[in-house]
């Protein structure tokens, strides 16, 4: 009874107890990856030693950041078609802005950093506020931020500035930055959602916006912020780009948007909304990250990669699913008188 | 969409274009201008990149060498079919004499580019072969040897590697016929000696910077020896070479296709790499000229070129210096293609640099 108590208070640490027991999204994909570890240190060591991780981790930072911000808007049972324009334009006006000079740098950093906010409360607006459906009002502002991209590239590459590529493709003490910038914004989103008022109530609202509205929580801003904070993840995946890649296209934001969406999804967070798992998501990151170079590693043909990468998704969420089934046989009357209370 | 990025192209047609332009007035009437007047449309099936952008530009410029073209119209199809195609159909609805055509879309603008040809719009198509039949419906295609890239880098590689050696070749998209063709080329050349070691027939990049990074890398990590490495996008590698120093090796030699950017980080960087040899082909922007002489020799009675399959000339090697060496400029942006015959300057004012 008593814990039952705490989890109604909105600082949740009855909740967080609950956190302590090791997800089951978190058991899945910590095994996962040290299966395809094993499995590469037998098959393809290349893409496991120094140098080959040296190459890869980077990457696996980019789709990192971009899945810590499409799991925000998941949480609250949306979807983000925005990133690849968030990205693309976050990378454009990095290289653009800058015109290759280190003294304009962080006045373009600044202003990617403005229209990244820009787009996100017109997202957060359009899907919180008025109600519109989250794939399609976020489809119209990646078209929107495309056209901006066009406006500031003309579609064009260019090589970012070198302090740029100092400060994403540098190391410290053989870390590449990069990682360092995951595990900073990693730290800070885990400590918000599970630790501050405000997260525990983002929380609460995305696993059931009627019984927060009800508790008198502000849903709709909630949800609407969800969008402005992805948003800044996206440009600073994008920022990061601008210095990993030193001639970044203009489209750089188009095949992150799928392994967003698989990181999350294989990290365990419902599509529906609710809790988030970010630890988890990092590492599924480096999950997905590493089955490609895995695939690249032991060379067979580019059909066979892609067939290898989609069968470990299917895999992935294959295990939640059948979970899911038996879990639903086993509580489907307890959850038919929870709906009535819900109610 | 980025195949046009890559090289391809180049004339055989260059000494002649070279000669054209080079040695004669502008003032003076190309042979392939006629006297009879007519109008010119550019249709471009993707036209967001710098290749594209120099490549049009090229393409505006060689036009504005004959008086006969009264009007010249540009149209770009953004990399969608259905805009391709209907730029196809209202710019022969509107009456234009000629059209050149980057038929991206390959196959699927054929119907289009048919019915121009059928409502007596001279039409060429070039660079991206989009089937059909001379004279049945298009006037004439300008295509680009991508073959002879192949025999060119197969020539260089024996020559900086006589005893044979590790060949890496990295190409677009997976199937494209573009990579195919150069490797038929390669092989033509080459033989036993010389393993490739990437999957068959290329190691897919897309033509993508970031995506050729981790190849590239995952490529280093597992062979300890590679002593070339092919790409037909040049550019596309110098965000990926650094990658070398990760393994304390040196960057090897290069075969691939020119972009300034590249250039200039040979010039950077090949004293700290001892084995970092450069050899590039030209990467083809005046395959578009060749095809504006067909066109408007087409259109206003002039004679047309000797030339109707373009093939890009040698440009850089670091190691005879001959038909150029390495040439860098800082002071242009790393997106321009020193190959291409439009003056510098002018392309930094094609791609708004």
């Amino acid at each position: 009874m008593a814990q039952y108590d705490q989890s109604a208070d909105p600082t949740g640490f009855a909740l967080n107890l609950v956190s302590l027991k090791p997800a089951r999204g978190f058991v899945t994909v910590v095994v996962s990856t040290i299966a395809l570890i094993v499995v590469c240190a037998f098959f393809a060591p290349s893409a496991i030693s120094a140098g080959g991780l040296a190459g890869s981790l980077p990457f696996a930072a980019i789709i990192a950041i971009v899945g810590l911000g499409q799991m925000l808007v998941v949480q609250q049972g949306g979807f983000d078609l925005s990133l690849a324009g968030g990205v693309s334009l976050a990378v454009v006006i990095t290289t653009h802005m800058s015109g290759g000079s280190d003294a304009h740098l962080l006045g373009a950093i600044a202003l990617a950093f403005a229209c990244a906010i820009l787009a996100g409360v017109a997202n957060g607006i359009l899907v919180g506020v008025l109600r519109l459906n989250a794939i399609v009002a976020t489809i119209g502002m990646n078209a929107l931020m495309y056209g901006a991209v066009f406006a500031v590239s003309g579609g064009v590459p260019r090589i970012t500035t070198p302090m740029m590529a100092q400060i994403a493709g540098g190391k410290i003490m053989g870390i590449p930055n990069s990682i360092l910038f995951v595990i900073a914004i990693l730290v800070l989103v885990s400590f918000v959602l599970k630790k501050t008022v405000v997260g525990r109530r983002f929380e609460a609202i995305g696993a059931n916006p009627a019984a927060a509205h009800a508790a008198g929580l502000r849903v709709r801003l909630y949800q609407a912020m969800a969008y402005v904070f992805a948003q800044l993840h996206y440009c600073m995946a994008g920022i990061l780009i601008s210095g990993i890649t030193r001639e970044p296209t203009a489209f750089q934001g188009d095949s992150l948007l799928l392994p967003s969406v698989a990181v999350v999804v294989l990290a365990g967070t419902s599509l529906l909304g609710g809790r988030g798992f970010p630890v988890s998501t990092v590492i599924a990151a480096f999950f997905l990250n590493q089955l490609s170079q895995f695939a690249l590693a032991v060379g067979v043909p580019f059909s066979a990669q892609t067939i290898i990468q989609a069968l470990a998704l299917v895999f992935g969420i294959g295990v939640y699913s059948l979970r899911w089934k038996q879990a639903a046989t086993k509580t489907a009357q307890k959850s038919k008188t929870e709906e009535t209370d819900n109610v | 969409m980025f195949k046009s990025k890559t090289m391809t192209a180049a004339f055989a047609a260059a000494t002649l274009t070279m000669a054209l332009a080079g040695t004669t007035a502008l003032a003076e009437t190309p042979s392939w201008c006629g006297p009879k007047q007519a109008s010119l449309a550019l249709l471009d099936g993707f036209g967001g990149n710098s290749w594209r952008l120099v490549t049009t530009a090229s393409g505006a410029e060689e036009a504005a060498k004959c008086p006969s073209i009264t009007q010249y119209e540009y149209a770009d199809g953004q990399g969608d079919t259905q805009k391709a195609i209907s730029d196809i159909n209202s710019m022969a609805a509107r009456g234009i004499n000629a059209m050149v055509v980057f038929g991206d879309a390959g196959p699927a603008v054929l119907p289009a580019l048919t019915n121009a040809h059928r409502a007596g719009t001279i039409v060429v198509p070039y660079r991206v072969n989009v089937g059909g039949v001379e004279g049945e419906n298009y006037a004439k295609f300008i295509g680009s040897s991508f073959v002879e890239d192949g025999v060119s880098w197969g020539n260089w590689i024996k020559e900086v590697l006589p005893e044979g050696g590790n060949v890496l070749f990295l190409s677009g998209p997976a199937g494209n016929s573009q990579g195919t063709d150069e490797l038929a080329g390669m092989k033509q050349v080459l033989d036993d000696k010389y393993v490739f070691i990437n999957p068959e027939p290329f190691a897919v990049t897309n033509w993508d910077p970031s995506l050729t990074q981790q190849v590239l890398s995952a490529e280093i990590a597992k062979n300890d020896k590679i002593d070339v490495i092919v790409s037909d996008f040049g550019p596309s590698l110098v965000g990926a070479l650094p990658v070398f120093a990760e393994f304390k090796r040196s960057i090897p030699a290069l075969a691939t296709s020119d972009g300034n950017s590249l250039s200039c980080f040979w010039a950077q960087n090949h004293a700290a790499n001892p084995d970092f040899k450069l050899f590039t082909v030209a990467t083809g922007n005046d395959n578009v000229r060749l095809a504006v002489q067909w066109a408007v020799a087409l259109a206003t009675d002039g004679t047309p070129p000797a030339d109707n399959i373009f093939k890009a000339p040698v440009y850089e090697d670091s190691v005879s210096g001959t038909p150029n060496p390495v040439t860098c400029r800082e002071d242009l942006p790393g997106s321009i293609y020193l190959s291409a015959e439009m003056a510098d300057d002018a392309q930094a004012k094609a791609v708004g640099q």
